[in-house]
């Protein structure tokens, strides 16, 4: 689970384009929306890109990605469970 | 005859330098990442800035610079003030990177992030959230630059608008790995600048 | 809007619409009253992976009717330039201009263009590019002035109107020719799939349950000039106030209090008497955000009972032709005395209550006998898009 949140928090960094930021500046625990990372719509609909991207989940609808992306550490459980590749 | 306006201010953004009015404010050393080193340059900070495409991130540092000086005010919306952009390539250079991104049945994955940019008049949004700038907001397509058709195209502008009273105006254009901008601050003045002389005036900045 | 010393007003003189409803202004409008819907489930069009429902032209049918026009048919023009042209040449006809003189300006409103030649271009490289469009339907007329491309993201057609509207005041031209058009393509088709802002079904405008948009290809054209309105003949469309408004909040997502709209709202129908609004055409493109912000707009500008119609179920979303196309189409059913109910709606349902128009029969050819009898000779033009611009258009039907 360490090695997927490590590798997550790259790939958000890389996607997102948070420009300065390191893995190390994510909290895995912390919220990525709002008051957290300050992401906002698009970054929502750019991270559901890289869940079937990277791991193969499919996800239908945005409304879908607001639990799952509550912070890096759900992400991951979520990717753990569900990825196809 | 003279126009409705005068000029206040203008950058200049291109492959080589930045000028701001008559000043030089950086030269491009490596060409690597253009924008970014001026957007380190200038030491502005606005994460935001990472997340643009060429076009918005070329847009916004003009506008960045025409206005940092000033004690600006970026919480109230300002009703008075409008952008009116134009280009030659529209959101082509974002256009094509979009297209990458679908070309491929086998790696077919539209991009939001990317996708959101392929409109030409997100750079008038991108400014107009940086500096809460709330009148008008245009969009225009010409084939070149031509310093007197945008004047008039302001001239037009103020003229139909008697809220507006200052113009962020100019060409905003990104295209194959070229940033060509030119952006001025014009100011509502009804004894404003002579025509010709401001068109070639602008036609000489360009 | 300052009244000219001439006394002289701006009006509409030709009309041309081209969808999959129909290639003319009269026959779209037509099936619009019997309640036609042009949006159907599309598997594979574009190679598109994911289906989607869409309003698409008959490519077939646009060439013959382009290739009717010219002696040499239609080799060499791309779909979107083809239905430019057509939209373009129903208005010049009309109008009865010849559209090669000096004082008529051609201006495109347009979003996307040949983007779809980005794949592929069997062309000349300054295809893809919009002034190379709009070049291509000026050049087609032999009309001799550079064109003009007004690309505001969706309220381009309206923002469109605006740049005629303003050339024809300060005397620049005497005739203004606008033509709007978008047509649809896997880039645009997969753009609006990664946003999540398609419609699983037909789409719902102003809808409790909407659940996005339908996209739709179209073009439309009006030719506009100015002259005493004592010329200007019983019927005729003649633009009021107009504004374009900004919300400076965010590049894709709509106000959620309608800020950007509302000040559009207030300027365009400044000094004007809302009484004689007869119903507003909404953008009401189905998605949840657009559609709750576009009635907290109408709702804080006072204009709660005035009734609201969407077009949106009847041809989509038509991008670029969408701010020409829904002027025409309102224009005729305003002159009808009549507001189009809303295809699509059933249950009004958004965060700001607002006279939603909508058939309360489930048998959608008896629309007309539904139809919204109204009062009043103007009509509200609203529209929104991405970059958070907003239009709004007050128009006048000459009695």
């Amino acid at each position: 689970m360490k090695e997927l949140i490590e590798e997550l928090k790259k790939e958000i960094i890389e996607v997102l384009n948070l420009e300065g930021m390191t893995p190390a500046d994510i909290d895995e625990n912390a919220p990525l929306f709002g008051e957290g990372l300050g992401l906002d719509s698009i970054d929502a609909l750019e991270l559901i890109v890289l869940l079937e991207k990277n791991y193969g989940i499919k996800l239908n609808n945005a409304n879908e990605g607001k639990e799952i992306f509550k912070s890096v550490a759900v992400m991951a459980e979520y990717i753990a469970a569900h990825r196809t590749k | 005859m003279n126009y409705n306006f005068h000029i206040e201010s203008h950058c200049r953004i291109t492959k080589e330098l930045v000028r701001l009015n008559d000043e030089t404010v950086c030269r491009n050393q490596d060409g690597q990442d253009w924008l970014g080193d001026i957007y380190h340059a200038i030491g502005m900070q606005y994460p935001k800035f990472f997340k643009m495409d060429h076009q918005c991130k070329a847009g916004t540092l003009a506008a960045e610079l025409l206005l940092h000086d000033k004690e600006f005010d970026r919480e109230n919306v300002k009703a008075g003030w409008g952008i009116v952009l134009m280009n030659s390539a529209s959101s082509l250079d974002d256009d094509r990177r979009y297209e990458e991104t679908i070309r491929d049945t086998g790696n077919y994955y539209p991009s939001p992030a990317i996708f959101v940019y392929t409109l030409a008049n997100i750079v008038t949004g991108e400014i107009a959230i940086r500096h809460k700038i709330g009148g008008e907001s245009s969009f225009y397509v010409f084939e070149k630059f031509d310093g007197e058709q945008m004047l008039d195209l302001a001239e037009r502008a103020f003229a139909d608008t008697p809220d507006l009273d200052t113009l962020l105006c100019g060409w905003v254009d990104y295209d194959a790995s070229v940033p060509d901008v030119l952006l001025c601050l014009l100011q509502r003045d009804e004894n404003g600048a002579e025509k010709k002389l401001s068109v070639d005036k602008i036609n000489k900045l360009y | 809007m300052e009244e000219t010393e001439r006394n002289h007003i701006i009006h509409k003189i030709g009309e041309g619409v081209v969808t999959p409803l129909g290639f003319t202004a009269d026959a779209v409008y037509a099936a619009i009253r019997r309640g036609e819907r042009g949006g159907v489930l599309h598997e594979g069009t574009f190679g598109v992976p994911e289906p989607f429902f869409a309003s698409i032209l008959d490519k077939t049918h646009l060439r013959n009717s382009f290739s009717a026009l010219t002696d040499f048919g239609c080799e060499g023009f791309t779909h979107v330039e083809m239905a430019a042209i057509l939209a373009a040449n129903q208005a010049i006809e009309e109008a009865n201009i010849a559209p090669d003189r000096s004082d008529v300006q051609f201006i495109l409103s347009t979003t996307k263009g040949n983007v779809d030649l980005l794949e592929y271009n069997p062309y000349e490289p300054e295809r893809p590019y919009l002034w190379h469009t709009a070049q291509m339907v000026a050049d087609f007329f032999g009309n001799p002035n550079r064109p003009i491309v007004a690309s505001n993201a969706c309220i381009s057609g309206c923002a469109a109107q605006v740049e005629a509207f303003r050339q024809l005041r300060q005397g620049t031209c005497k005739y203004a020719v606008v033509v709007g058009v978008d047509m649809l393509s896997k880039f645009v088709v997969s753009g609006f799939q990664s946003f999540k802002a398609l419609s699983p079904e037909l789409c719902k405008p102003f809808d409790a349950n909407r659940r996005g948009l339908n996209l739709g290809e179209a073009a439309a054209a009006i030719v506009y000039t100015i002259d005493k309105e004592e010329n200007v003949p019983a019927g005729e469309l003649i633009p009021e106030g107009w504004a374009i408004r900004n919300d400076a909040n965010h590049i894709s997502g709509p106000s959620r209090t309608g800020e950007g709209l509302l000040r559009a709202i207030q300027a365009a129908t400044h000094g004007h008497d809302a009484t004689r609004i007869a119903f507003i055409n909404a953008h009401g493109t189905a998605t949840p955000y657009n559609d709750d912000m576009e009635s907290m707009a109408i709702s804080r500008a006072g204009l709660t009972h005035t009734p609201v119609n969407s077009l949106k179920g009847y041809l989509g979303h038509t991008l670029g032709a969408a701010g020409i196309l829904e002027v025409i189409l309102s224009a005729h059913a305003l002159r009808d005395h009549v507001a189009i109910p809303s295809a699509g709606t059933e249950t009004p349902g958004t965060v700001a209550e607002i006279n939603i128009c909508y058939n309360t029969n489930d048998t959608l050819h008896q629309q007309d006998a539904n139809a919204h009898s109204i009062q009043g000779d103007h009509f509200l033009k609203l529209i929104s898009g991405f970059g958070g611009s907003n239009a709004a258009l007050l128009f006048r039907i000459k009695q």
